[in-house]
């Protein structure tokens, strides 16, 4: 459980084993070889070695990515099946299987080649449909004109086509141009709602008076470049081309959609490149000379056998040692199934440090009681638990999102908990529904007691958690200063602080159970606060800071009152839920007059509301229990900004290869 | 006619007011999410959980304002006899939760609408942003706290 221990590795091999040594680590999967530079940098280094690397190569597979990639998306758009949505999930394939399938390479990638080529044309051909249409729309309005549009004269007269505006009078234009060129005749073709579309018809010697005439009335020539014939004419052939063109893409659509069908192969191709590429950059990390390679890194001490076996088999020479004693290693966790989901809100505050202790297991308890806390129904808690129960057994999720959705599954366990204690189950639906319905208040007994009715009870409970849980943090960070042998400020820093709280509280409190815990909490407070007082300040020189470090430090007790105090939210959001579920339901039993409009009604309202109510508390309970993790607790012991520890294996996108012994 | 039942509602809408917050803060971090999904239309998920966030001070205002009105009986059933102090101390128990409502939406919508633009560059810190928001609501949490504690010290 918890950070697992990496020890360090250096490797030092043949060039001509360093293909097999670096294939076998990558099948398996938990080395991580780390980048050199900093040797080449460092001069008794860098004078005998130099960087080693394939960029060609790397450069070769990239290109061939692209490639695979670009068909990969084309046969996307045309796959008949589902696509994997919000929950992807990589196939399974053992490693003798990919590899098999693999061996028809060259066949695959002429495949991709051919889908590439099919969706190029598709695309030209969707373009060239684009532009007939345009040039069919332009045309439309001269589709009764029947004189050949490239024809603009005859022997003795010109022909002048364009449009006007919609608001000029044909007849008074007519009139206008007539006036200088009297032997103008100006036809109407159509009519939009923009403007007329015309042709005029002069004889040459008149045509530049009636056309600056008509420039002057808003005339507008057009020109239809090198279309020759009647616009009805090319109408039809352009239509009778986008006709068979629609042909033409529907018969490389079929084609694409058949391709799509076996894309699995080309998925395979894509991870198999991935690898290759992967494998081929990774060389970068490494330095040589003529003969030989380096390079160091790190893996889990558990398992460096494997490692040893391999590097054996290989003629390296290689030495595993544990990192020296503060040395910063890259970190990564290892918990057993239950703890296992919570460790999805330690990642997505960030990398623990590898001095930190994995605060996924804290997490898992009091995250998982927050959470029910939080969001209190029962039957929430049982839709909740169902759909991350159906999500997770059929799709194999991966990483942060298995984790996700595994701990929400068990946050809804806590969910039916909390819900019975506080006796809640879609709210107060039991006895609303058995009130309006059956006529009989039927009442679902709380096992515990009904916040709504005791919250000052409640609200007290969720303080003492929040002591309990501020507690722990405090607790874990004695641990750390214990263990790097600072036994005195884990007295100073922690217990007197423990000393202070617990003892504010009895001598308060403890009144009311006992005078005499009463007085041993004055003690307590006494030689906590006295503490406090004299250590708070150790770290400074002088009398005066040391006494104004110490008063500082006791002022700190505003900070803890403040954290406690934030635990009041599960009160708050405990009660968002069941009260705006109670609202839903009164509301849903207000209308209607006869006992089946009154169900149809309830029923609608109790659907929509309750969808509503249940998403917005999960988000609600969601973040703030994360935020009592992060703010709260973390802030007692965390220190973060760790490396995540990245082995050196096949990110494969859509296959996972399962390598056999 | 002035009567505690009077003073009683007066507190019920000023509570419901915290809607006025919700509303604008979910509109600001609205427009911040139109931006970004304008860029990647993946987005749409994780944006939309930022832009809930400042719904919740509407919840706790419509929440609040539900206890009062039932409580004196305006849902249904007797309406209770109220002196105008009782009705004074309802219009009191509801003021924390409507005005921290209102404002503390409103931070929380620009919050929520920076933490939407750092989806936009960084989708994986999605669990930063929300936290940052919901550093805001913790005092809508702490009015609502104590509204609801006033309310429910409130003998009939």
């Amino acid at each position: 459980m918890a950070i697992v221990r990496l020890n360090k590795l250096s490797v030092v091999g043949l060039n001509s084993s360093k293909e097999k040594v670096l294939s076998e680590l990558m099948a398996l999967g938990f080395v991580e070889i780390d980048n050199q530079e900093d040797k080449l940098a460092d001069e008794s280094w860098g004078a005998l070695l130099s960087k080693d690397g394939n960029e060609e190569r790397v450069a070769e597979f990239d290109t061939s990515l692209t490639e695979v990639g670009a068909a990969l998306d084309a046969l996307d758009k045309y796959y008949p099946g589902k696509t994997g949505g919000l929950f992807k999930t990589r196939s399974e394939i053992k490693s003798s299987d990919f590899n098999k399938a693999l061996e028809r390479k060259s066949e695959i990638t002429a495949r991709v080649e051919n889908v590439n080529e099919l969706y190029r044309r598709l695309l030209a051909l969707k373009n060239e449909q684009n532009k007939n249409d345009t040039f069919v729309l332009g045309l439309k309005p001269w589709v009764d004109y029947d004189v050949p549009l490239e024809m603009t004269e005859t022997v003795h007269t010109a022909i002048l086509i364009g449009t006007i505006p919609a608001s000029a009078q044909i007849e008074t234009f007519e009139k206008a141009v007539t006036s200088v060129a009297p032997s103008a005749i100006v036809y109407k073709i159509s009519t939009d709602n923009l403007q007329h579309y015309i042709s005029v018809v002069c004889i040459k010697t008149e045509r530049e008076g009636a056309m600056e005439e008509m420039r002057n009335l808003g005339f507008n020539p057009v020109v239809f470049g090198d279309v020759a014939g009647k616009a009805a004419e090319n109408i039809s052939k352009f239509e009778a081309r986008n006709a068979e063109i629609d042909n033409e893409i529907k018969g490389l659509e079929e084609n694409l959609t058949k391709e799509s069908e076996t894309k699995q192969e080309i998925e395979m191709l894509y991870d198999y490149l991935v690898v290759e590429r992967d494998k081929n950059k990774m060389v970068g990390n490494l330095i040589r000379t003529n003969d030989a390679f380096y390079f160091d890194g790190w893996l889990p001490a558990k398992r460096q056998d494997k490692v040893e076996k391999i590097l054996d088999e290989n003629g390296c020479y290689y030495e595993i040692k544990a990192p020296e004693k503060g040395e910063e290693t890259p970190v990564v966790m290892q918990n057993n199934a239950a703890v296992y989901p919570f460790e999805a809100i330690t990642n997505l505050y960030g990398v623990p440090s590898s001095a930190d202790i994995d605060p996924s297991p804290f997490i898992a308890v009091f995250y998982f009681i927050f959470f029910g806390m939080m969001l209190s129904d029962a039957a929430y808690g049982i839709i909740l638990f169902v759909a991350c129960l159906v999500i997770s057994r059929t799709k194999k999720l991966e990483g942060l999102m298995d984790k996700l959705i595994k701990m929400f599954m068990l946050c809804g366990i806590s969910t039916i908990f909390w819900g019975f204690m506080f006796g809640t189950f879609f709210g107060n639906v039991i006895p609303v529904v058995s009130e309006a319905f059956a006529g009989a208040r039927v009442v679902l007994e709380p096992w515990w007691f009904d916040p709504i009715e005791e919250p000052m009870k409640l609200l007290i409970f969720s303080v003492a958690l929040g002591l309990i849980h501020l507690f722990v943090g405090m607790g874990i960070k004695a641990y750390m200063y214990i263990r790097d042998g600072q036994i005195l400020d884990a007295i100073f820093d922690i217990f007197f602080w423990y000393a202070f709280i617990l003892g504010l509280i009895a001598w308060i409190g403890g009144g009311m159970i006992s005078p005499g815990l009463s007085k041993v909490g004055l003690v307590l407070t006494l030689i906590g606060g006295i503490g406090i007082l004299c250590t708070g300040g150790r770290e400074k020189k002088n009398i005066f800071g040391k006494i104004i470090g110490g008063l500082g430090s006791l002022y700190n007790i505003t900070g803890y009152l403040s954290d406690a105090l934030s635990y009041s939210r599960i009160l708050a959001l405990g009660l968002a839920t069941s009260v705006v579920s109670q609202v839903f339901n009164q509301l849903g039993t207000m209308f209607g007059d006869n006992i089946a409009v009154k169900a149809i009604i309830f029923i609608v309202v109790f659907i929509i509301g309750h969808v509503f109510n249940i998403f917005i508390n999960a988000l609600g309970s969601f973040v703030h229990a994360s935020r009592l993790q992060y703010v709260e607790f973390f802030g007692k012991f965390f220190e973060g900004g760790g490396t995540a520890f990245e082995p050196f294996d096949k990110k494969t996108k859509y296959v996972k290869i399962i390598e056999e012994e | 006619m002035v009567n505690g039942a009077f003073f009683a509602i007066l507190g019920a809408a000023i509570a419901a007011l915290a809607g006025i917050g919700s509303a604008i803060g979910i509109g600001i971090a609205g427009e911040a999410a139109n931006g970004v999904v304008a860029e990647d239309p993946k987005k749409f998920g994780q944006t939309v959980v930022l832009q809930a966030l400042p719904g919740t001070q509407g919840i706790y205002g419509l929440l609040m304002a539900f206890m009062i009105l039932s409580k004196i009986g305006f849902l249904g059933g007797e309406m209770v006899d109220l002196s105008i102090a009782q009705g004074l101390y309802f219009l009191a128990a509801a003021v924390p939760i409507g005005f921290v409502g209102i404002l503390s939406a409103i931070a929380q919508g620009k919050a929520a609408a920076a933490g939407i633009m750092l989806i936009g560059k960084k989708p994986s810190e999605l669990a930063k942003a929300m936290i940052y928001a919901a550093m805001v609501e913790t005092y809508a949490v702490l009015a609502l706290l104590i509204s609801f504690l006033m309310y429910n010290g409130i003998q009939l």
